[in-house]
């Protein structure tokens, strides 16, 4: 997988677990709301890049309606846990959702192969955006009594054990057999199909726990923001957001997703200032440089820096 | 004049051609014989540039074409009929013939090649306005070596023109291919059906296991008895 | 009853649009086999790239197609020159794949560079004539739009003659069925590849004038209208530019006859909706062989 050793992944799942760790000891000190803010964006970033790489990374299929299932998890989680639900429950029931949506429309979609699935799925996402734009045009917004019981910190705490689980899920599943057999598919699915693989059965694994977690980031959104606009939680840009942060950081690796999700919000909070959307620029430039030059992202960069010095 | 040195042609880690030397003289029938797999596509599909080989040579005219490319190939004259026939399908005979005279020194003799090519094949003629996919197996191999004609070469490479076409239709496109070499083209040909390709080429080679075998003039390997027992004896049967 | 015709009049005119917004992408994803997803935003450029040639020069609306059209041939050759020729390099899967990664960050770096260089806000062309009206038996049809059809159609049809007549049109034709076979025939492949694309841009940046001058244009149309030459290539199929043109007016009244049946907002689903349907029944489409 992009050159990169099982070792070298495990080192990495280690480091990144253990900086969440250290994240978790921040908000105990006095820090300004906006920092919490700022490393809550990445925490989210992050699940949501690693939900996104296990269906492009393993099991190697361009999913362009992601945002339909970060929504569908939004949407659930807030109606429900505006109802009185608590919120864990309400996640819980967020992400199922999104994952039987997923389950529902991914047999006949994985009929589709490469491209065909990627506008197809793009197309899924796009209806239900704009369904429920129909539907809900109006602005979600906390009734009061949540307004004054906010707290950021249970956000923030929330969103760093989202994170580690989305890492910690990758990292089981590139270990299984489960995860064994998506690659196989992703080097060749023809080849992996006439040794038993079991094709279809993988994919829509690696969806549900995609979609899952997709749900799970967009359940979050909802219990952070105290207002949106219903439509805004399956806006394309989540889907796209997702693909870059996981390009460039390094599709189907542990730790790319991670390192792109950092990349990507940092750029974005201090380049926003002087151009909006400069950050897109940027990326997309090295979006398309990465797709040309180095499929593996930057985490095959630093993997062939790392080597190269050890050969004198 | 066509040489070939030493060509090893691979497809990723399996090896086709191992080592092939042969060479094609100008205005000269030479037919190249072996069982299926024995690399005789990949090699013709090398020498035309659709492939390019991992060693030895290809010179053609004292030109090396390992450079060249598949449409500058046809340029200096040398066409393939690729197995299958690989046709425009959703245009007409004459519109396929057409894009044969594509290169620059074809189309500047266009006219006359399709007259050429018409009076060789009459029931092309008749047939221009006709979608190549309506047309019966035989006569849309003649569109496919009339379009190779087209680009005007100085050799003609042949992949198995006899395939799935009915005898009778077989036996005249041999004969055009006799006739197209006695106006000075050479021809090189890929083919199964050995008995008949035998009796009109002048020399011959065995391709095995993507090497050379044996080769020789025509009439001798027609005697020659691995030759009789692999490709003519009453167990070798052609469809 | 009128109601309806009305909105199935204005549905085919913006059909005529989506038939020439698709035939770009059919072109170069039939020739290439490259799905450009940044055509929306070659489309928006056009748009933007109408808009101020006719407020730099004041020409007629229409009139800035001549300078348009070739500047986005142009442009097609520098993307393909700097960045699609280097994705036909590899196999006909791996280039599909590519294409829409590239296209991708493509658009997103066409999108960004367009709120940047112009802001968010919308655009369009006021013409003098813009407000009139023809009448045709109880229904009103805005001469503007009318006139945007009938240029719709007769650039596909000039697209049709130069495939057909044009010896480069041929064999990019060839090239588009085998690509082997049309290197076998002494045809420059890569040649082909650059001039289809090139058209391609060309048609996006007609298609983009068009839409600037019909109704309008803003940095976001880019997404908007790629899923509409989508929709309408996946219905028609590839290979017939007229069948692509027929394709784009069915769009149009599918969508008006949703819009009439389910209400304004629901026009843009029922395309959507389709479009996942022959997808997955039926990929080659309608017209396409």
């Amino acid at each position: 997988m992009s050159g990169v050793s099982d070792r070298y992944e495990r080192r990495w799942t280690i480091a990144i677990l253990a900086a969440l760790g250290a994240l978790a000891l921040v908000p105990l000190a006095p820090v300004r709301d906006d920092v919490l803010n700022f490393v809550f964006l990445i925490l989210l970033s992050i699940t949501l890049a690693q939900s996104w790489n296990v269906v492009a990374g393993y099991a190697g299929q361009v999913n362009l309606g992601h945002a339909a299932f970060f929504g569908l998890g939004a949407l659930v989680t807030r109606t429900l846990w505006i109802r009185g639900l608590p919120i864990p429950i309400a996640m819980a029931a967020g992400a199922a959702v999104a994952a039987a949506f997923a389950l529902l429309m991914g047999a006949p979609a994985f009929r589709l192969r490469g491209a065909y699935f990627a506008i197809g799925t793009l197309a899924l996402g796009e209806i239900l955006r704009s369904t429920v734009g129909n539907v809900l045009p109006e602005i979600s917004t906390l009734p009061a009594a949540s307004i004054a019981g906010y707290r950021l910190i249970h956000r923030y705490y929330l969103a760093l054990a989202l994170a580690a689980v989305s890492v910690l899920a990758v990292a089981a599943l590139a270990a299984s057999r489960t995860g064994l057999g998506m690659e196989a598919i992703r080097e060749d699915e023809d080849a992996a199909e006439a040794s038993g693989v079991g094709a279809l059965r993988l994919k829509l694994t690696a969806l549900v726990l995609s979609t899952g977690l997709a749900g799970l980031a967009g359940g979050l959104f909802a219990y952070y923001h105290i207002s949106y606009y219903p439509a805004h939680a399956f806006s394309p840009t989540w889907t796209f957001d997702a693909l870059l942060m996981t390009y460039i950081g390094g599709v189907g690796t542990l730790h790319g997703p991670v390192l792109g999700a950092l990349l990507y919000v940092v750029l974005k909070e201090y380049l926003a200032v002087r151009w909006v959307d400069f950050h897109l620029l940027i990326f997309g430039a090295l979006f398309v440089a990465i797709v040309l030059l180095l499929p593996g992202g930057l985490v095959q960069a630093a993997a062939r820096l790392g080597s190269a010095r050890k050969n004198p | 004049m066509l040489e070939v040195q030493d060509l090893e042609v691979s497809y990723g880690d399996v090896r086709a051609l191992g080592g092939v030397t042969l060479t094609v003289g100008a205005g000269e029938i030479v037919a190249l014989l072996g069982p299926n797999g024995a690399g005789k596509s990949t090699l013709l599909k090398s020498i035309a540039g659709l492939l390019r080989p991992r060693g030895g040579s290809i010179r053609w005219e004292g030109e090396d074409l390992g450079a060249v490319g598949a449409h500058e190939i046809v340029e200096r004259g040398l066409a393939l009929v690729p197995e299958g026939r690989r046709l425009f399908g959703s245009m007409t005979v004459g519109e396929n013939l057409e894009l044969g005279a594509f290169a620059p020194h074809a189309r500047r003799v266009h006219a006359e090649s399709l007259e050429r090519v018409y009076a060789l094949f009459p029931a092309l003629r008749e047939r221009r306005g006709q979608l190549v996919r309506a047309l019966s197996g035989g006569q849309q191999q003649m569109v496919a070596v009339g379009r190779a004609l087209m680009s005007a070469p100085r050799l003609l490479m042949l992949d198995e023109p006899s395939l799935g076409i009915a005898p009778r239709l077989v036996a005249s496109i041999f004969d055009s291919l006799v006739e197209i070499n006695r106006a000075g083209v050479g021809v090189f040909l890929v083919e199964q059906n050995v008995r008949a390709s035998l009796s009109f080429a002048h020399r011959a080679y065995v391709l095995e296991g993507g090497r050379v075998v044996g080769s020789g003039p025509a009439a001798a390997l027609l005697e020659d008895p691995h030759v009789r027992r692999a490709y003519l004896g009453p167990l070798a049967v052609r469809a | 009853m009128r109601i309806l015709a009305q909105q199935l009049v204005l549905g085919l005119m913006l059909g005529g649009l989506y038939g020439l917004a698709a035939a770009g992408l059919s072109l170069v994803f039939g020739v290439l086999k490259v799905l450009n997803v940044a055509h929306g935003e070659l489309i928006m450029l056009g748009g933007y790239a109408a808009f101020f040639v006719v407020g730099l020069f004041g020409l007629d609306p229409f009139a800035s197609l001549l300078l348009v059209v070739p500047l986005s041939l142009l442009l097609g050759v520098a993307l393909y020159a700097g960045l699609f020729g280097f994705v036909v390099r590899a196999s006909e899967e791996t280039r599909v794949k590519n294409s829409l990664l590239i296209g991708f960050g493509l658009a997103l770096s066409l999108h960004a560079l367009a709120v940047r260089l112009w802001t968010a806000d919308e655009r369009s062309i006021i013409t003098p004539y813009g407000g009139a009206v023809l009448r045709v038996g109880g229904l009103s049809i805005p001469v503007l739009r009318l006139t945007i059809l009938a240029l719709a159609f007769a650039l596909i049809a000039a697209l049709h003659l130069l495939l057909t007549r044009w010896r480069w049109g041929r064999a990019i034709r060839a090239t588009a069925e085998d690509w082997e076979a049309a290197l076998l025939s002494g045809i420059d492949v890569r040649r082909a590849y650059l001039l289809a694309f090139a058209l391609g841009t060309a048609l996006a940046g007609a298609a983009g004038t068009l839409v600037a001058i019909g109704y309008s244009v803003s940095p976001s149309i880019g997404l908007e209208w790629t899923l509409k030459a989508l929709i309408v290539v996946v219905l028609a199929g590839l290979g017939s530019m007229i069948g692509t043109f027929v394709g784009g007016l069915v769009l149009g009244a599918a969508e008006a006859l949703s819009g009439f049946t389910f209400g304004g907002p629901y026009r843009e689903v029922v395309g959507l909706a389709i479009f996942v349907v022959v997808l997955v029944a039926r990929p080659r489409g309608f017209f396409g062989r």
